[in-house]
């Protein structure tokens, strides 16, 4: 420890006439060359190849069937530039889906963010609760969306689930929840959240435990209360992570449809029909392929502008 | 201390209990239903606890499903996606964090955009790609195209590990004479250990429980997954409860068992990749 350091008393008069120790800090990264740069694309062409057969050239697909009139997959069609577009937009159901898509994206962040922010505050404690709820909480997302929604319908039947009977005993009657046009939406959101927010808990845990405690007590002994700590302390800190959990899991929640398809399928009249679900119905149920492809075109320009727009105003400052 | 020992007055015990019944409530539920009698599972009143064990509704699942033709095409498509994602991932995350090569910073940015294109718009295109090559109604094809959702997103996870193995290493392994192969298989692959054991995890969850492309492209039902068979018990006997309860306790199982033995390194893992962001 005793070791002299950069840090030694005598302070040092900034002169430029001592570039030794300064260039020492601010040197380049060596380029490696040609070998190297070689080897680096050497690496990436797999991932690159996977990528361009199984997302981009599809993608380029869809944007293709969308300028024509397909209908059954594969049947023969023509060219008709943006009259799809224009069936698309003049859809109700189109724009009914976006806006269920809208309603299940919010609700699906606030319930999440709850559940998953509870969850990571107490992961943080110390005590057996924690020590092995860090283990147990992922289960729900490591389960099948299969099994998930079978839990859920067993769990919710309306003759025999153990759920419909607690809520009778407080006299409360759920009904048929996933049948019921009233209350289906909010269910299904119920059980995807159930089957994410353990995903979320673990990162925010993980970002959490980057605070340092010292910052903390120091804030404490300021005389700051838990909330103002937090909004000046813990948030700018959580802020990254929260960025960059927030852009991904919108995008991926919006994407969700095996929850959807697995229980309501959609119904009942439609009232689980997200954007994704609407596609899927379209392309497999109505057999309108070119719609189902200027549906999802329209959805990716939508999910792209409100990505950018996430990114221009709610970027951390510094962050890549 | 943290700071959320300043928010002692909310009742943690309680939040703590409430957490631990929504996360295992379910899972507890589905397990003991499972052991109960077919005529237990549909009493009127619940029972919190099997009155009579029994393993009648495995057994029957053995013998009237195909669920070990369903759980080996699940362990192979899982163990394949996992191996395939964790090559080309850090493969990837190694040219671009590590190399640096020339435009690692756009492809970095399209390796970004590439987990966030909507899963359902690409079924109907790569059906026909699929075909086309031959992958078609195979494993193999489903494989890829697990790959080609869970590799871009593993490569942005191991981005922390690998920056937080120190250059220095590097410089002396190549003053040591290291090649370039050499210095990433020898020495920074071994630092990058807990990463690696987060996308192990991530991509054989991922594969275990995808259910939209194994319906889709998967045609022979030699070659259905877990929860294409699960699915199909479901629909086939909607009423046998016990059947279905035991379907999906074997479906969940595999992941209970990885989890219990790698559970604490995904977690940990996790963490580490947050604070390098």
């Amino acid at each position: 420890m005793g070791a002299p350091d950069r840090s030694a008393p005598g302070r040092a008069p900034d002169s430029p006439a001592a570039p030794a120790p300064r260039s020492r800090t601010s040197r380049r990264r060596r380029r490696g060359g040609i070998k190297h740069d070689l080897f680096g694309y050497l690496l990436l062409t797999p991932i690159l190849a996977v990528m361009a057969l199984v997302l981009a050239l599809p993608l380029v697909q869809a944007v293709l069937t969308s300028l024509r009139d397909e209908r059954v997959i594969g049947s023969p069609s023509e060219t008709v530039g943006f009259d799809t577009y224009l069936i698309i937009l003049q859809d109700p159901a189109f724009w009914d889906a976006l806006g269920r898509s809208g309603l299940w994206l919010l609700l699906n962040l606030a319930v999440q963010t709850v559940l998953a922010f509870g969850t990571a505050l107490l992961l943080q404690r110390q005590g057996w609760w924690a020590r092995t709820a860090r283990v147990w909480v992922v289960l729900p997302w490591v389960i099948p969306t299969v099994a998930v929604a079978v839990i859920w319908q067993w769990m919710l039947n309306s003759n025999y689930g153990v759920i419909t009977h607690a809520f009778a005993a407080i006299g409360i009657d759920l009904g048929s929840p996933f049948s019921d046009p009233g209350i289906a939406l909010i269910t299904v959101i119920l059980v995807n959240s159930w089957h994410w927010f353990p995903l979320a808990a673990v990162v925010i845990y993980g970002a959490l435990a980057t605070v340092p405690v010292s910052v903390l007590e120091a804030a404490k002994v300021d005389g700051a209360n838990a909330w103002q700590t937090f909004w000046a302390v813990t948030f700018p800190i959580l802020q990254p992570v929260l960025f960059a959990l927030g852009l991904v899991g919108s995008l991926w929640s919006f994407n969700v449809l095996d929850t959807i398809l697995l229980t309501t399928g959609g119904g009942p009249a439609g009232a689980t029909t997200t954007m994704p679900m609407y596609v899927y119905e379209t392309a497999f149920d109505a057999f309108r392929s070119s719609q189902a492809a200027a549906a999802s075109v329209l959805t990716v320009l939508v999910l792209g502008v409100a990505a950018a727009l996430f990114v221009r105003f709610l970027r951390p400052k510094g962050s890549p | 201390m943290t700071w959320s020992s300043g928010l002692r007055r909310v009742p943690a015990g309680l939040t703590m209990v409430l957490i631990t019944l929504i996360a295992l409530g379910p899972i507890y539920w589905v397990v003991v239903s499972a052991f109960k009698t077919p005529q237990e599972i549909i009493r009127p009143t619940p029972t919190l606890w099997p009155q009579t064990w029994t393993t009648h509704n495995f057994s029957r699942l053995l013998e009237t499903t195909p669920y070990t033709t369903y759980l080996s095409n699940s362990l192979l498509v899982a163990l394949g996606t996992t191996v395939l994602t964790v090559v080309l991932a850090v493969c990837a995350a190694y040219g671009l964090y590590r190399l640096e090569v020339p435009g690692s910073g756009m492809i970095a940015g399209l390796i970004l955009v590439a987990f966030m294109i909507p899963g359902t718009l690409l079924i109907v295109p790569l059906y026909g790609i699929l075909s086309d090559i031959g992958l078609i109604n195979s494993l193999a094809g489903l494989i890829l195209v697990n790959v080609a959702f869970t590799a871009p997103f593993c490569t942005w996870l191991l981005r922390g590990f690998i920056m937080s193995v120190p250059k220095e290493i590097d410089e002396a392994a190549a003053i040591d004479g290291a090649g370039p192969v050499r210095t990433m298989f020898q020495i920074v692959l071994p630092l990058m250990a807990p990463g690696l054991a987060t996308a192990v995890v991530y991509s054989f969850v991922f594969a275990w429980t995808e259910y939209v492309y194994a319906t889709q492209f998967i045609l022979d039902d030699r070659l259905h997954t877990l929860p294409i068979g699960l699915s199909a018990i479901v629909g086939q006997y909607t009423i046998d409860w016990g059947l279905v309860m035991a379907g999906t306790v074997f479906t969940i199982l595999p992941t209970l068992i990885l989890f219990i033995v790698a559970g604490r390194y995904f977690v940990g893992g996790l963490i580490t990749g947050a604070n390098k962001t």
